[in-house]
């Protein structure tokens, strides 16, 4: 386990490894064969399965319900989606087609179909380019939404997907794709809708995912100064998502701050926290916070989109007020 | 060409049991006893059962709203369709998608998904399965001329052409998307015409004539098993009732339809049968009574049917778990 590559990297092991093994599994999208993806996570597959990689016209929606249509007949197809943005041209075919075949069909047949999508903000494109998407499938009972933050996470749950029988929107981090980590090079699944303990405390849960988690970590180590002790949860998949691992912290800690780089209104965030408070109020010591952007689109330059994204400085702010109530 | 008078007795007999089919659904519609609403084929039978006549049980088939009179053809035993549509739990989808998702994969019926233009492109996976698989079956894919307004119809006829899928677009055009005119809605004189700009052979047939809908399905499937790429063809014809059961139609006129009635496809087969081929009116009257006979049954077996289990509303929400209870 002493390898270090790319969350990118990982991704791309991930996608070799499964179509090694199973002869079902084919790719498409735009510009994923001969160019090897927008982001280069498709590459060198077209080299070795010409067959099993297309590049499309631009057509989402065709790219969706080409994916669901094979995988009803028991193919495996790993569609990309360029941007997460652009799943807004391809949303009926998620919402209306894809999350319902399962049940459409009695579970006879499925749509295990799993989408590929960078998101989130960072890189400096603006509001089309930028946006967090997975609290838009939080409404929509039949998707899984996942949400990897390592390298190490992104292999195992991409080949967890992909083996899935459900629809599985997998929303990559533009962020992160050049961050470095241990990755074994065997194929290994990490189970989907199942959150991660990353750091026991025993006086404030911070509930986060993707880029937020660094930022959480940057707060608990922070507030260990103050001799508050933070426990953090990476969630990993937002639909379904692991209900169980957020009520036994916070039932423990008696505190909650919810770190989510999307905006607020909601969001995810506000899932976890109404949960919260109907299942253990009682175990609350104060008031749930949530650290968020601003309800507003992602603007272009650095400084704007800075000051509606995500702040590090908020998030201490939140944990210390819910310390201090 | 003409079809033998064996194979024409058949379709005699699929479309006059659509007919029925089609009457009884409507009684039962309107009397409230079926829940929600329901779309008729009623007037259409030559295009669903020339359609199925001509396709096989493996191809894949994507009907749309309107398809009851293809749901009974497919394969699958009628009255479990009709108690579908009724929603009990012995419908062939134990009562949870009704009349306008029936769907039974025995028989590749891979149902409709309820917005039009969705299996527009839902189509072109199960085309693009048959040639990863390396098999002949093609995939129909129906649709009626108020799906053409979605935006799905152009990426889907773009990338089947440019991947030469088995896919025939069978396309009911029976004047009108609700109220609106074909016309009124889309520049094109035929609709078919847009085929061409995508290089999809597309050909025209008059939708009531059910020897020209087999004969033209049949061509347009040799050419997709023979690996040429997609066919669209456009059946000319109409629809007898309302957009739903219980629409007036009031934005017809009444002229219209009585031309229509004229060439009721079922009197046209029947002529073609008796003067062709010498079949005799009490051998159409016998096979009239016996459908009357079936459809009976289908609607006792309907109505005394029991309502599904409560248990069955969430089931198969996903692969592997379950829905939380409240």
């Amino acid at each position: 386990m002493s390898r270090k590559i790319s969350y990118s990297a990982a991704i791309n092991e991930a996608l070799i490894q499964m179509m090694e093994e199973d002869p079902k599994v084919f790719v498409l999208g735009e510009d994923v064969a001969k160019m090897g993806g927008d982001f280069g996570i498709t590459r060198g597959i077209w080299q070795r399965w010409p067959d099993r990689i297309k590049d499309t016209s631009l057509s989402e929606s065709a790219i969706i319900g080409l994916s669901c249509g094979a995988a009803i007949c028991g193919l495996k197809p790993v569609p990309e989606i360029m941007f997460g943005d652009f799943l807004g041209v391809c949303f009926d075919q998620l919402v209306n087609n894809a999350a319902k075949m399962n049940y459409m069909y009695q579970g006879k047949a499925h749509c295990g179909i799993t989408v590929r999508t960078p998101h989130g903000g960072g890189i400096r494109c603006a509001y089309h380019h930028s946006a967090n998407v997975e609290s838009w499938f939080m409404n929509v009972p039949g998707l899984i939404v996942v949400v990897p933050t390592t390298p190490y996470e992104v292999k195992g749950l991409l080949i967890s997907a992909i083996k899935s029988d459900n629809p599985v929107i997998f929303l990559e981090h533009k962020g992160l794709y050049n961050v470095k980590g241990e990755v074994p090079k065997e194929m290994y699944e990490l189970p989907l809708c199942k959150a991660e303990i990353e750091r026991e405390g025993k006086d404030l849960t911070i509930v986060a995912t993707q880029i937020m988690l660094e930022k959480a970590h940057q707060a608990a180590a922070e507030l260990e100064k103050d001799g508050i002790s933070a426990e953090i949860i990476d969630l990993r998949t937002i639909v379904p998502y692991d209900k169980e691992t957020v009520r036994n912290s916070v039932a423990k800690t008696g505190r909650l701050v919810i770190a989510q780089e999307g905006v607020k209104n909601g969001g995810w965030a506000s899932e976890i926290s109404a949960m919260v408070n109907e299942d253990i109020f009682e175990y609350l010591k104060a008031p749930i916070k949530r650290s968020t952007s601003l309800d507003s689109p992602v603007p272009f330059a650095p400084g704007l989109e800075d000051y509606v994204g995500p702040q590090y400085d908020h998030l201490l702010k939140c944990c210390r007020e819910v310390m201090e109530y | 060409m003409a079809l033998s008078k064996e194979r024409l007795l058949k379709l005699y007999r699929d479309m006059t049991l659509i007919r029925q089919f089609e009457d009884v659904v409507q009684v039962y519609a309107a009397n409230g006893t079926i829940p929600g609403f329901v779309h008729l084929s009623t007037g259409e039978e030559a295009c669903h059962a020339g359609i199925v006549e001509a396709l096989r049980k493996t191809d894949y088939k994507f009907p749309d709203h309107r398809s009851h009179g293809s749901y009974i053809l497919f394969g699958t035993d009628p009255k479990l369709v009709m108690a579908e549509i009724f929603g009990k739990s012995t419908g062939i989808n134990q009562g949870r998608g009704g009349s306008m998702h029936v769907s039974d994969l025995s028989c590749r019926n891979m149902g409709f998904n309820g917005i039009q233009g969705s299996t527009m492109v839902t189509c072109l996976g199960t085309a693009f399965a048959s040639v990863y698989n390396k098999t002949d079956d093609v995939t129909a894919e129906f649709l009626g001329d108020g799906t053409f307004g979605e935006g799905t119809c152009h990426e889907s006829m773009n990338m089947a052409a440019t991947w030469h899928l088995p896919l025939i677009y069978c396309l009911i055009n029976n004047g009108y998307a609700i109220s609106t005119r074909c016309e009124d809605a889309h520049p094109q004189k035929h609709l078919r015409e847009w085929a061409d700009g995508y290089e999809v052979t597309n050909y025209g047939v008059d939708g009531n004539d059910v020897e020209a809908v087999v004969e033209t399905v049949e061509k347009a499937a040799q050419q997709c098993r023979e690996g040429k790429g997609p066919v669209l063809i456009e059946f000319e014809t109409y629809r007898w009732q309302g957009h739903f059961a219980g629409d007036p139609a009031a934005y017809r006129p009444e002229e219209e339809m009585i031309e229509w009635k004229k060439k009721d496809p079922i009197l046209v087969t029947k002529k073609v049968l008796m003067e062709r081929e010498n079949v005799s009116e009490d051998e159409l009257k016998k096979i009239d009574s016996d459908v009357e006979a079936e459809v009976n049954e289908m609607l006792k077996f309907s109505l005394e049917s029991p309502v599904p289990e409560i248990d069955m509303a969430t089931k198969y929400t996903y692969s592997d778990r379950e829905v939380e209870a409240r």
